[in-house]
Order: structure tokens, then C-alpha cells, then sequence
């Protein structure tokens, strides 16, 4: 079999998932907080290619050995290795919900650093999110629009009593004279998270160090970082990719049917 | 294969879904009191794919965890209210009444299927409605709920002159030249304004306060009627803002655009596979 029909194969499934986290980046253009997710390719690891031959001897009756030399390395396709989400700061948009709000990065100690709302899941586990479209429950707790409670510092939803509310910059929520500060946490390396959906990240994130800086702002919401017109030709590029290994797989498609119906052929 | 058709698919009826909402705010963007409705959106799950078996050589140079990540699109969040008050539109209609305060809300009496019950509103277009006796007529909203005074329904003998609601919620009736106050409108503020419940019509109820531990005096408390706390003649408009929910619009459509170039991108990609033999 040619060895190439899998890797224009592996060409085409590879340029397929990339397309998947494209189209997803596209459904998303109007979500706030998302994060635009980018693929990345990867070679299949090498093999390493021998040749296996022999070596005649001359000897008296003639000895034949069994050689193997090595060719070089091959890699045999492709493969979506990582999709790394971008976290770069969206743009911040005014909305006059007192229940929205954004975080605007400062400054930020580590090159991968990031900022994150804390919020409790179902389970009661602790995600991270950016989206902070909130609302306030029947209950009078501020949560996510999917209806998880926003923690303050000491991990506990944040009871707002249906009042008006006020969030100061540094992310103090007050509402009839309490003030409450929501749990803004820090990581030194965003990669480590995990994408859940619905907005969240899972993964570890600790309080926000002295040299990073941030503002809370209530009445805006952080748009979605993704480039509609960069991902639309990167959907493009993806595509005309595709073709390109579906071209390969049937050129060798074609010498796979001369090899088996022209090669000894009886005529 | 299919999942990019799926995730467009699935995020174009959500999609359809905000324009619907744009089209009922553009559509009431002249209704009195109309409290323009909003929402906004939230990915949808994502899935783990292990995309490589042999992790070890995998896990070399990475950045992320193991696997990959793909999502499955985009949901519409819940609506949301947008509770700011609208602009004060003069009518020089006696009985149309603005608030002037946010929270401020005029109490009705609603019945439905036997029950009376108290709601909210800030529509102030009121009517006067004959009673049916021949004699007495009542205020009520447009939708014919009677509106409420200190003193429950406000009711009245027919054979007034004019009639006309002072800034502090005094409702005056002039009767062979004499000027006698009947009632004063029970308007209250909403303390906890985000516990009331949207039941359409742009009223307002309370919810099943017991089960939250609130007493009804812990959402809605009386306003002192002294000052100016009504206008007269005027009438708080929609806050719809056309600009914003026109820009809304066109956005909403790209992006439905936009997926739907996914869906056909997708469909002849489909279309090569289908020509490989």
C-alpha cells in the first residue's frame, strides 16, 4: 500500500478539526468573554526509515547477508496538536445592565497571566470565567446567566437581596451597606485551564498578586475576542487545504488503479 | 464530520432567536413605559478529544492539558429586563401620568381566574371606566385592571367637571365649580426591583415571597407622597434605543451569515469526500 494515501488522509481529517474549532470561534463572535480558540498542526512522529537489503560476501559458494541501513526520518501525516485559546483582553462594550461587568486587565506579572471572575458550578466545584453577564436570581444571589453563584473572597454566592447594587473598580460589590468583594482570581499561566463550555475555564488560580493590576467596570461587558474576518479566511485557508489532500489522496488513488489493473496486464 | 454544520446550525437558530427579540423591542419601541429586553450569549459545551494515542510524544512542547477542546456553538442567555426609565413624552391628556423616579411603581388589581391580586406597572395611560350602575365610574389602566389608591379601587360619581392628578399622586375631581381631592395614587418603589416578575402587558407581580423569607414590606414600601413625584399630562415612553437595537440587528445578521457560510464551507467539503471515488 502507498504509504501516502494516509498522510493526504491525515491531511484532510487534520484540516476537518481545525475547521470544527473555526466554525466554533465564528458561532461564538457574539459571546462575551469567549476566548477564540486557535489550532495548531502537528507532524505524526518520525519513523525512522531502513532499507533492508543484502550484502554479497564472495565467498566460495557466494554468502548473502542481510544488511539494514538507515534511510532518514519520515514523518507520515499530520495531526491537530493543540487548540490553544487565545486570552488577549476583548473589546469592552457598554451595555447600562448594572448586572454586567467587566474585568480590564492592567498589568499583568507573567507573559500567560490571567484575570478570572470565580463562580461555583453545579457540582459545587470552583470554574473560572470571563463572561460577566450576570444576573440576579429569584433568590436575590448575583450569578451567571446559566444560573451559577458568583463567589466572593471567602467562597461564598454573593446575596444581593434583589437590591440596586454598585461594584467599585477594584471589585467590591455594595449593596445596602455591606460591601462585598467578589473573588477575583490570578494564574500565572492561563494554558494550564481547561475549557468546560458555557463560558467556564477549570484549573487552578490563586489570588491575585501585588504587581498585577486590573479594574472592575459595571455596565460593560467583555466582548468575544474573535476576528470574524481572520477567522473567516482562516476557514478559507483550511478548506482549499482540505482540497489540496484530497487531490494527493486521488492522484495516488490513480496509481494505486495502475497498479492493480495495468501492471501485468494480459492483453 | 458533520459537527461544524451542527455548532452553525445550532447557533443560527439562536441566532434567530435575538433577532426575534430585536423585532418585539423595535416593535414596541413606541409603547408606553415598554421596558426594553436584552440578551446576550454563552458557548455551549466542549468536548474532550484525545487526539493522540501515544501521549508521550504528544505531551512534547505543549502548552494546554491533554486532549483537545472543541465546542459546540452558542446559546442565547436568558432575557433580561433593561429597567432604566424612558423619556418623558408631554400629552396634555389629564389622566396620562409619568413617574419621575426609577423603582417607582403604580399598584393595580389584577383578577385572574377568581383571584385578586395586586401588580405593578409604569404605564401610566389611565381611563375612566363606567361601573355599569350608571353612576359611578373607576380609574384603570388601558387594559381595564382598576388602579389602586390608599383606599383600595378608586371610584367615583360620574358627574365631575374635569379631573386631574397633582405631582404628589393627589387625584382631584372639580364638581359645580368645587375642588374636591377623592384619592391619592398608592404609588410604591420597588426596594428589591430585580425580585419581581416580568408577567407581560408591562406589568410587574411579586413572586412566592414566603418561600424566599422576604416580607412583602422587604420589597415594596410606600413612597411619601410630598414633592413632585408624578407628571401630569405626560408619559414615560419605551426605552428602547432604535441606534442600539438597529446596530444589534445588522450584527446579528452578519454572524447568521456568517454560520451559514460555515454550513455550506462544511457541505462541499462534504461534497470532495463524496468525490473521492
Amino acid at each position: 500500500m502507498l504509504r501516502g494515501f494516509y498522510t493526504a488522509a491525515s491531511g484532510m481529517i487534520s484540516q476537518q478539526r481545525q475547521q470544527e474549532a473555526l466554525a466554533n470561534n465564528i458561532a461564538n463572535a457574539n459571546t462575551p468573554g469567549y476566548k477564540a480558540d486557535q489550532p495548531t498542526l502537528r507532524a505524526f512522529p518520525e519513523l525512522l526509515m531502513r532499507e533492508t537489503g543484502s550484502q554479497n560476501i564472495p565467498t566460495k559458494y557466494g554468502l548473502n547477508v542481510p544488511v539494514e541501513n538507515p534511510v532518514g526520518p519520515l514523518n507520515t501525516g499530520v495531526y491537530v496538536h493543540e487548540i490553544i485559546p487565545n486570552y488577549d483582553q476583548g473589546d469592552i462594550r457598554e451595555t447600562n445592565q448594572p448586572t454586567d461587568l467587566a474585568i480590564v486587565n492592567g498589568v499583568l506579572p507573567d507573559e500567560a497571566g490571567g484575570l478570572f471572575f470565580t463562580v461555583q458550578n453545579e457540582t459545587g466545584d470552583v470554574r473560572y470565567t470571563r463572561n460577566g453577564q450576570f444576573t440576579v436570581d429569584g433568590d436575590g444571589f448575583l450569578t451567571t446567566s446559566q444560573g451559577y453563584y458568583v463567589l466572593d473572597e471567602m467562597g461564598n454566592p454573593i446575596q444581593t437581596g434583589g437590591m440596586d447594587f454598585d461594584v467599585t473598580e477594584d471589585g467590591v460589590l455594595q449593596v445596602d451597606g455591606q460591601a462585598i468583594p467578589l473573588d477575583i482570581r490570578y494564574t500565572d499561566n492561563v494554558h494550564a485551564l481547561t475549557k468546560e463550555g458555557d463560558g467556564l475555564f477549570a484549573g487552578d488560580a490563586g489570588d491575585v498578586p501585588a504587581g498585577a493590576t486590573f479594574s472592575i467596570r459595571q455596565g460593560f461587558l467583555e466582548r468575544s475576542n474573535v476576528d470574524a474576518a481572520k477567522t473567516m479566511t482562516q476557514m478559507m485557508e483550511a478548506y482549499r487545504m482540505f482540497e489540496t489532500n484530497q487531490r494527493v489522496l486521488k492522484a495516488h488513488d490513480e496509481s494505486m488503479d495502475k497498479a492493480v489493473n495495468d501492471i501485468a496486464r494480459i492483453t | 464530520m458533520s459537527r461544524p454544520m451542527i455548532q452553525a446550525a445550532v447557533t443560527m437558530n439562536q441566532l434567530q432567536q435575538k433577532m426575534d427579540l430585536i423585532g418585539n423591542n423595535l416593535a414596541n419601541s413606541q409603547t408606553t413605559g415598554y421596558k426594553s429586553r436584552l440578551a446576550h450569549f454563552s458557548s455551549l459545551l466542549f468536548q474532550h478529544i484525545d487526539n493522540m494515542q501515544e501521549t508521550e510524544v504528544n505531551a512534547e512542547g505543549r502548552l494546554t492539558p491533554d486532549g483537545i477542546r472543541v465546542g459546540t456553538g452558542a446559546r442565547l442567555a436568558p432575557t433580561m429586563l433593561d429597567l432604566t426609565p424612558g423619556a418623558i413624552n408631554e400629552t396634555d391628556r389629564s389622566l396620562d401620568t409619568a413617574l419621575l423616579t426609577e423603582n417607582h411603581l403604580f399598584q393595580i388589581a389584577v383578577t385572574e381566574n377568581g383571584i385578586t391580586e395586586t401588580r405593578y406597572t409604569r404605564d401610566g395611560a389611565f381611563y375612566i371606566s363606567p361601573l355599569g350602575d350608571g353612576e359611578s365610574v373607576l380609574l384603570t389602566t388601558k387594559d381595564g385592571y382598576p388602579v389602586l389608591g390608599e383606599n383600595g379601587p378608586i371610584e367615583f360619581a360620574n358627574d365631575f367637571e374635569d379631573i386631574t392628578v397633582q405631582p404628589d399622586g393627589q387625584i382631584t375631581i372639580t364638581r359645580d365649580g368645587v375642588t374636591e381631592t377623592i384619592d391619592n395614587l398608592a404609588i410604591v418603589e420597588a426596594t428589591r426591583p430585580n425580585i419581581l416578575e416580568a408577567v407581560g402587558e408591562n406589568i410587574f407581580r411579586l413572586p412566592d415571597i414566603d418561600v424566599l423569607g422576604y416580607d412583602v414590606n422587604d420589597i415594596i414600601q410606600p413612597v411619601a407622597l410630598n414633592g413632585e413625584v408624578v407628571k401630569s399630562g405626560a408619559l414615560e415612553q419605551s426605552n428602547v434605543d432604535l441606534a442600539e437595537q438597529m446596530t444589534d440587528l445588522l450584527t446579528a445578521q452578519r454572524s447568521y451569515q456568517f454560520n451559514a457560510r460555515t454550513i455550506s464551507m462544511s457541505d462541499q467539503m462534504s461534497s470532495l469526500i463524496n468525490q473521492l471515488r
